[in-house]
């Protein structure tokens, strides 16, 4: 233990003297920094337009709700496509409302899906593909190279830090001739390799885990202390932790091979490329093989026969009269009724057929995804890369769980909508300010969280699985390579 | 002599087994990625084909109708797919397929393959074009790194100076060397191209594909080509390969993993956009403005669609309605593509530096894949859908107005419907793809002829 000491306290003076320990962490602490501000600025945006959505659909409210009356007490005349007390109306795009998804207070974390993927939808009575296709506007160029969010310095840099400071702890001791006197000491190159490792690892992962927490804590404190958000921060930390140990562990059991620095870098980068680049790729395209998604083109060509159908059998009620547009009669309810015109009617009904047949069809689509997410959990393994990253996605609320868990919800609440209008359109019930406020309205539930941190969790575990056969491995080559030396 | 060097580096590349892992690894993605790519495009190609035939055969044999319900059924028209998207799908994944060209207002292209996916789609899809831009530059840095370093450090650098050979010779020798490994690594390129030019492809497209081919192996060869002489620079101004080495690396990913990360949020605050509620809540205050105005002038009213105007004059009224929405929608969309646009060259201009960034524009534009491409299919397709609705209204003005209040009783004989003719779209030929490029290509080049100024003047201090 003594020696051990005294080579960590050597190699930090080392590392203090020529300055490289220096370097990589201003560098490291620099692009972590910048990644962060990038995430919150994202999140920032996210949080300030949903706040938006909310206050603009209050407002609408209660400017319907004051039109209403005026109506209902004579001194305003609606129009025939802007009247609020038809419900075929104000069920449609008039007093459509909003079903949001909150943003996660880690999310700053991982940007994930939330460039592409709407955490909105505007629910309404028409047919689900007249609102669920929508997606966030981005240019598809940025969308393909993705952000400079923390998760993708954590990801895809970090290993890179780790190999500037470990990728010759033995070559260059070797190349310098310093290998040999540090021997003749009482030490076993075990010994020296573990010490000169943790030097390097202590700096680094701490200044790793403060980059990341301090900024969270400072900027959102009371939202990531909360008792749920400071599990799901520990997690993601043990996650960062295990995954940094695995570069470390790596560059230590290539080291116990004894080639020469290049050598070393070579292997290293090589690795590297292929984890955290090609593995992920290659598992892409894995999944959405064995579990494909079914054809959009399909769906295309189903819902406008189902459109085609629907037209067909309300024919009758689509060519009936106009004449209540001209009436102004017609436009205001009798004893609380109101004669819903039937060409709306006959949009209602062809709409409804739409979305019990387009229905099943789109829970293909969400269920093919959710088996393509179950195969990435599953084959995860084949590189820690993958499990960090989902992990963190997940941490973070922007991985594809959540959004799909938002879509689930948001049809069910779709659902709820029509079976608030439905009795209204088909048997002409006049609109009240009282129904205004009897409107169904969205109420996220978060997923489960003890699944989230438990599934996170397990990625965490099984990276430290990793990094414990690595050093076990490192260990035996350096104890059985007396020619290192 | 230059024969003389070339052939000696090669038989090195052999002899160590850097070149064979190295160049097999890629080739065996590269088999993968083309097989995976060309069988999506296959199937995907006939669907696409049956669905929109189909879908005009349904438009036409509709039965006698309102013609406004009639555009309420709409087409659906899909994006053909460019016979070399397999090698470079581009924003392919991100952006729309199918398009539903109905009443009222413009639709978008709706279904982005990368919504059908997970997150791990994020981290790239495996296409020759990702292994050629993202690997064929690392594959260049584990061949060449040492080329003058290694020499160095076993003492032969000396030996090779002292029987005369110019330094010159010596370079143009390595780098013809790294170029034919380069070569090797597009050969399966080039034999796809004759597989595929005389066998899936349409005789007409032939030399178009050909041509696009050609143009594409020569733009990765001069991107390549760019790393071979900065590897070779770096080689030569090193003290030792292990520094030649980690330098390199830095440079790699500097340039292929950071830099383009980096970019997009300059661009973005250079020439931000709006996001989906902002652009919707423009647009339609701007749709209201135009509304109000227009029938204001036809109708002398306020009110869009209220009581003023007689059912006799819907037709009309829908004519003119339509018509007003135009401007201001193509106002809007121009602009927000503009921005995308603008953004891209930004991002472009910056492969001065990173290559990558002027490399993955010039790839995207020969395939047709980019952004220029997808435009011009959105507009043509809302061409077709304001050619459907105008001949829609003025069947109405001409027949149904004349009906007042049964306006909507008004059925279309079956005869009208292939009046719409269908929708045929034509792909920008190979000249629209060399305009988009020629900016990017150019920057290649320059950066090109730098590198190689770079490396011949570095040269000079071999010793």
């Amino acid at each position: 233990m003594k020696n051990f000491l005294n080579i960590l306290h050597n190699e930090w003076r080392i590392m203090v003297a020529d300055r490289s320990l220096f370097l990589v962490s201003l560098l490291l602490i620099f692009l972590l920094g910048y990644a962060l501000f990038i995430g919150f600025t994202a999140t920032d945006v996210r949080e300030e337009r949903i706040r938006e959505l909310e206050v603009q659909q209050e407002q609408k409210l209660s400017a319907t709700a004051k039109q209403i009356s005026l109506i209902e007490s004579g001194r305003e005349m609606p129009t025939a496509f802007s009247n609020p007390l038809n419900p075929a109306l104000l069920g449609s795009g008039q007093g459509a409302l909003h079903a949001v998804m909150p943003v996660s207070p880690l999310s700053p974390i991982a940007l994930g899906q939330s460039d592409m993927l709407p955490d909105h939808y505007r629910v309404s009575i028409r047919n689900k593909t007249t609102f669920m296709y929508q997606t966030e506007n981005e240019n598809p160029w940025n969308l393909l190279t993705g952000r400079f969010d923390p998760v993708f310095v954590l990801v895809y840099l970090l290993p890179l830090f780790i190999f500037a400071v470990s990728y010759n702890l033995v070559s260059s001791e070797k190349e310098q001739g310093t290998l040999r006197m540090q021997l003749s000491q009482p030490v076993t190159l075990q010994l020296l390799m573990t010490a000169k490792l943790t030097a390097r690892m202590v700096p680094v992962m701490i200044i790793s885990i403060l980059a990341i927490t301090l900024p969270f804590l400072i900027l959102r404190g009371t939202a990531v202390t909360a008792s749920d958000q400071l599990l799901y921060g520990l997690v993601a930390v043990l996650i960062v932790l295990a995954y940094a140990l695995f570069w470390f562990m790596l560059a230590l059991f290539i080291n116990s091979f004894g080639f020469s620095s290049a050598g070393n870098a070579l292997i290293l980068v090589g690795i590297w490329a292929f984890l955290v680049l090609v593995a992920p790729v290659l598992l892409n395209v894995y999944v959405s093989r064995v579990s494909p998604a079914p054809s959009r083109i399909e769906l295309a060509t189903e819902t406008r026969l189902i459109t085609i159908d629907g037209l067909n059998r309300y024919q009758e009620l689509l060519s009936s009269d106009y004449r209540h547009v001209q009436e102004s009669s017609m436009l205001l309810p009798k004893d609380g009724r109101f004669e819903v015109p039937e060409r709306l009617q006959a949009f209602y009904l062809i709409n409804k057929s739409v979305d019990e047949k387009v229905g099943t069809l789109l829970a293909d689509f969400e269920t093919r995804l959710f088996a393509q997410q179950d195969l990435v959990e599953r084959f995860g393994f084949v590189s820690p890369a993958i499990l960090a990253y989902e992990g963190l996605l997940s941490i973070a609320g922007t991985g594809t769980r959540r959004y799909q868990h938002f879509t689930g919800q948001v049809n069910e609440y779709h659902q709820q909508w029509k079976d608030f209008f439905e009795p209204r359109i088909i048997s002409g019930l006049a609109m009240t300010v009282a129904d205004l406020g009897k409107l169904p309205r969205f109420t996220w539930r978060e997923l489960d969280s003890g699944v989230v941190l438990i599934g996170s969790l397990m990625k965490a575990l099984l990276i430290f699985l990793m990094v414990a056969v690595l050093f076990l491995l490192g260990l035996r080559n350096f104890a059985k390579a007396t020619d290192i030396v | 002599m230059t024969w003389l060097i070339v052939s000696r580096e090669i038989r090195e590349f052999y002899r160590d087994g850097r070149f064979l892992f190295g160049a097999g690894l890629i080739v065996v993605l590269f088999v993968t990625a083309f097989l995976v790519g060309f069988e999506q495009r296959k199937n995907v190609f006939s669907e696409r084909e049956v669905a929109q035939q189909l879908d005009y055969d349904d438009w036409v044999n509709q039965p006698e109708r309102h013609p406004h319900d009639a555009a309420h059924q709409g087409m659906h028209v899909f994006k053909p797919i460019p016979p070399l998207s397999f090698v470079d799908p581009g924003i392919t994944n991100y952006v729309g397929s199918t398009q539903w060209l109905q009443a009222h207002r413009q639709t978008e292209v709706k279904f982005r393959p990368a919504q059908d996916a997970t997150g791990l789609q994020r981290f790239g899809s495996l296409t020759p074009a990702w292994i050629i831009q993202m690997l064929g530059p690392l594959l260049i840095i584990v061949l060449g790194f040492n080329s003058f370093s290694g020499e160095r450090e076993q003492g032969t650098l000396r030996q090779l100076i002292s029987l005369g050979v110019p330094s010159w010779k010596l370079l143009v020798g390595k780098a013809l060397a790294l170029f034919l490994g380069a070569l090797l690594l597009l050969a399966p390129l080039l034999m796809l191209a004759f597989w595929i030019a005389f066998g899936d492809v349409q005789a007409g497209d032939r030399y178009d594909v050909l041509i696009r081919l050609g143009l594409l192996v020569l733009g990765y060869l001069v991107y390549l080509g760019i790393y071979i002489f900065m590897v070779l620079t770096v080689s030569v101004l090193t003290p030792a390969s292990r520094i030649s080495l980690v330098v390199l690396l830095a440079v790699w990913i500097a340039g292929t993993i950071l830099a383009p990360r980096v970019l997009v949020d300059v661009a973005r605050m250079v020439y931000p956009t709006p996001n989906q509620v902002e652009f919707n809540a423009q647009l339609n205050q701007e749709l209201r403005k135009e509304y109000t105005k227009a029938w204001k002038e036809h109708f002398g009213v306020e009110d869009r669609w209220g009581t003023d105007v007689p059912l006799s004059r819907w037709g009309e009224a829908l004519q003119v309605d339509d018509q007003a929405g135009y401007n201001a929608i193509d106002r809007h969309f121009g602009a927000l593509w503009n921005r995308y646009d603008d953004q891209q060259r930004l991002q472009e201009f910056f492969g001065f530096v990173f290559p990558m960034l002027s490399v993955r524009s010039y790839s995207m534009a020969i395939t047709a894949t980019d952004f220029s491409h997808h435009r011009d299919f959105a507009v043509s397709a809302e061409q077709h859908r304001r050619l459907m609705q105008n001949l829609i209204s003025s069947e109405l003005v001409e027949h149904a107005d004349g009906q007042g209040e049964h306006h909507f009783d008004y059925k279309v004989s079956k005869a009208f419907w292939s009046r719409i003719p269908p929708f045929e779209y034509a792909a920008p030929s190979v000249l629209f793809a060399l305009q988009r490029s020629l900016n990017s290509f150019a920057i290649m080049c320059a950066t090109l002829l730098f590198s190689f100024v770079f490396a011949l003047l570095s040269s000079r201090k071999l010793v």
